[in-house]
């Protein structure tokens, strides 16, 4: 039974631990509690030192230097059954070679307990309870051999749950699922964390599974623990493409508010081949759709000038569009138009989104003006008198100007391809 | 024979193996039928021999002796059959390799040069429990060779244990050529007979000390059933499952050595017993140890004690060795079984 002192104990502690194998230390000073109950993931990249650290705290290694504590004790001083009732480990893959049932594999999980003959009833309704939990006691009489991969992992689950372990560690064990299948062991995972209070330990090279799941992560990069902390302080930019040594950029899921990591990659491989460069004026979340739609159609875009903070000055960041940026609730300043200048000089044309017009970024119509001199097609979305927040409406007036001047106006964004269509032709496409 | 379909259902078809860690009725009705095979075989036993068949007179002197040297026989086969099927089955799971048996780990070879050296050297003054002792002692030292050989720095991986094992048991048997090849007339003799596999029974007390070995062995190793079964899914899970991994790999090993090396130095060279008896074990009563050994123990003593008796009827007056009946006899019977119930036994 656990006493109760040790339950203020922390689950897993790291005292100053060096670790590694013969000749070859991976694992460098690394210090850290985790408390009873919560729910940490250890991130980093390939041969961090990630798998290292596991061994080190289930006692599969013993450290060079430093100590590593279990509920208070020390790992190594605790003998091997006492170690498996406090701590179940779900392996990257369990391998049976022999052909054992579900039911046998999660009563092996049972065995830990030290009798020879058959299992009991409280062993019965613990490996029972486990399978529940993990939803395999449809499958408890098929062969472990023979199950899909997100079933073998769900059994090894449901072993490691029969020790009744008081905290859980996975070692990469969902890396290789399809995602409905990981879904579902990271959902059991958070019911094993919340309603038995089991403390679980996840060791996870997807940086957006750990960010979805845990409390807290634990960022390792070359056997150093470099950050610890909640999602949002881990998942930083600049630190993340420090240690996994490429672009890479953070953003925040509009659903769960969770960050996500994507490489930069797939947003260039996304476009096909640029058709025109087009020069788009928006703000306050208007320019999001008009960036997607007129990327998918194949036009090189820059933006601007978009305040800082803008909805859309981070969708231009999020889609690599270029784009002249303002501080937040300022007047638009010369050396801003003036970059924004140099790329309507660049641009093949100019479309205008449906922003609200102040004082502040009447300036940007000015760049609309120019373009239409420059002989550049020019689109303005219709209606800008109701959107005109201007002293003595100067923006309507500007706009009906600017119409004369042979601006096309446009109200929705399937009336803009059109319109779009009609000035530059698609080729005929060759097949 | 097929599993039960449908994925989720529970339904177990005729076929699918239910649980024995629920003490199966099923596995208890075929221990019953296994355990009732020893008897039939005995009486068997009794009757067959180069001296013709059925029972021999045991009013006269050399009918008793005749039934004497087939009782001989018969209980010689049990204990060498037990103890390398026995060997072959906890080999097979420490390495989690169904290829493994005592021959692959040179372990059998060891013992074999042991035994061959005091056969030639040692002669009369080895004794009753000499014999299997320099079995055995050879055989710890082949395995000890066989474990630094593969030991390239922290736990040597199975392949690089199999693969050490295979060179240092050819070593192994070219010397015990060379030993043949340079030993009198007599002592080839002897040796070469002895390589083949016989059953001829030793000493009663030869025999009762093997007895005594093989019986202990067994046990031993019976009571590390669970944690055989949980070493089954590796050494790193066994340790994750609190079982001191190290202290049972290395007295299950020197427990089945111990086993290798008693039959060998009782029975010589007979192959094939330790590995094809525990697949069809395995194949009939699951995976789990704590049915697997004792199992395997009584299947291949019954298996050897059948090979025997083939072996000195088939061509009587002349016995073929009952090496070669095993291999003969146990090879197709093993592919046939490979065949249809493998997938319940091993993983491909």
């Amino acid at each position: 039974m656990p006493g109760s002192t040790d339950r203020l104990k922390p689950a897993l502690a790291f005292r100053g631990v060096t670790a590694g194998y013969k000749g070859r230390t991976v694992l460098r000073e690394v210090g850290f509690e985790i408390a009873e109950g919560e729910f940490v993931s250890v991130i980093g990249p390939n041969g961090s030192g990630k798998s290292t650290m596991l061994k080190t705290a289930t006692g599969l290694l013993k450290p060079l230097e430093g100590r590593v504590e279990l509920f208070g004790r020390e790992v190594s001083s605790l003998k091997p059954r006492e170690r498996a009732s406090l701590i179940g480990v779900v392996p990257q893959k369990l391998e049976s070679p022999m052909a054992f049932t579900v039911a046998e594999i999660v009563m092996i999980g049972r065995s830990v307990r030290g009798r020879w003959g058959g299992p009991d009833a409280a062993d019965h309704d613990s490996a029972e309870r486990a399978m529940i939990y993990t939803n395999v006691l449809d499958l408890k009489d098929r062969l472990f051999n023979q199950l899909s991969a997100g079933e073998q992992q769900r059994t090894a689950l449901a072993m490691a749950l029969a020790q009744e372990p008081r905290i859980i560690m996975l070692d990469e064990s969902i890396a290789h699922l399809d995602i409905n299948h990981s879904q579902e062991v990271l959902r059991i995972l958070m019911n094993i964390n919340r309603e038995e209070k089991i403390t679980v330990l996840l060791v996870s090279h997807d940086l957006n599974l750990a960010a979805q799941i845990a409390d807290r992560l634990m960022l390792i990069d070359k056997g150093r623990l470099v950050r610890n902390g909640s999602p949002g302080e881990v998942m930083e930019e600049e630190l993340l493409r420090r240690v996994y040594d490429c672009d890479l950029r953070v953003r925040r899921d509009p659903f769960s508010g969770n960050p996500v990591v994507s490489g930069v990659l797939d947003a260039a491989l996304r476009r096909p081949p640029a058709r025109k460069r087009l020069h788009v004026i928006s703000g306050g979340g208007s320019g999001i759709e008009l960036f997607r739609r007129l990327l998918i159609e194949g036009f090189d875009l820059t933006a601007g000038v978009l305040n800082r903070l803008d909805s859309d000055s981070e969708a231009a960041r999020a889609l690599d569009i270029p784009a002249v940026l303002e501080q937040p609730f300022s007047p638009v300043g010369g050396e801003a138009l003036s970059q924004a200048r140099r790329m309507v000089e660049a641009a093949d044309g100019l479309v205008a989104g449906l922003v609200p017009f102040g004082p502040g970024n009447l300036v940007n119509l000015d760049l609309a003006e120019l373009a239409l001199k420059a002989g550049k097609p020019v689109w303005l979305a219709a209606g800008i008198a109701s959107r005109d927040y201007t002293p003595g409406k100067a923006a309507a007036a500007k706009a009906r100007e600017l119409c004369d001047g042979g601006a096309v106006e446009w109200s929705n964004i399937h009336e803009l391809m059109a319109r779009i269509e009609q000035t530059w032709p698609q080729p005929e496409t060759q097949h | 024979m097929s599993l039960a379909k449908g994925g989720s259902t529970s339904k177990c078809g005729d076929g699918c193996r239910p649980a024995p860690f629920n003490g199966s009725p099923k596995n208890r009705r075929r221990a019953l039928l296994l355990a009732a095979a020893v008897p039939v075989l005995f009486a068997v036993s009794a009757m067959l021999g180069p001296s013709g068949v059925g029972l021999p007179d045991t009013a006269s002197v050399s009918g008793r002796a005749i039934l004497d040297l087939r009782l001989g026989r018969f209980f010689m086969g049990m204990l060498v059959g037990a103890a390398l099927s026995t060997s072959g089955t906890v080999f097979q799971a420490i390495l989690r390799n169904p290829l493994a048996e005592p021959y692959v780990l040179g372990v059998s070879g060891g013992a074999g040069l042991g035994a061959a050296l005091s056969i030639l050297i040692g002669g009369a003054f080895i004794g009753a429990i000499g014999l299997p002792l320099t079995a055995f002692a050879f055989a710890l030292l082949t395995l000890l060779l066989v474990y630094a050989i593969a030991n390239q720095g922290g736990v040597p991986s199975v392949y690089s244990l199999i693969l050490s094992g295979v060179i240092v048991s050819a070593i192994c048997s070219s010397v015990i050529m060379f030993l043949v090849s340079t030993a009198d007339i007599e002592g080839m003799h002897t040796v070469v007979w002895w390589m083949l596999g016989n059953l001829q029974p030793a000493s009663w007390a030869e025999q009762f000390v093997s007895l005594a070995f093989i019986l202990a062995a067994i046990v031993g190793l019976w009571l590390f059933a669970p944690a055989l079964n949980v070493l089954t899914l590796g050494r790193e899970m066994a340790h994750y499952q609190g079982l001191d991994a190290g202290v049972v790999t290395i007295s299950s090993l020197l427990l089945s050595t111990l086993l290798a090396a008693t039959a060998v130095s009782m029975g010589g060279m007979i192959g094939f017993v330790g590995l094809i008896v525990p697949h069809v074990m395995r194949s009939i009563f699951g995976p789990d140890h704590r049915w697997l050994i004792p199992a395997s123990a009584i299947g291949g003593g019954a298996f050897l004690v059948l090979c025997d008796a083939l072996a000195r009827t088939l061509m009587a007056p002349v016995e073929i060795p009952v090496g070669v009946v095993t291999a003969l006899a146990g090879g197709p019977f093993f592919l046939i079984v490979l065949r249809k119930k493998m997938k319940y036994a091993w993983i491909d």
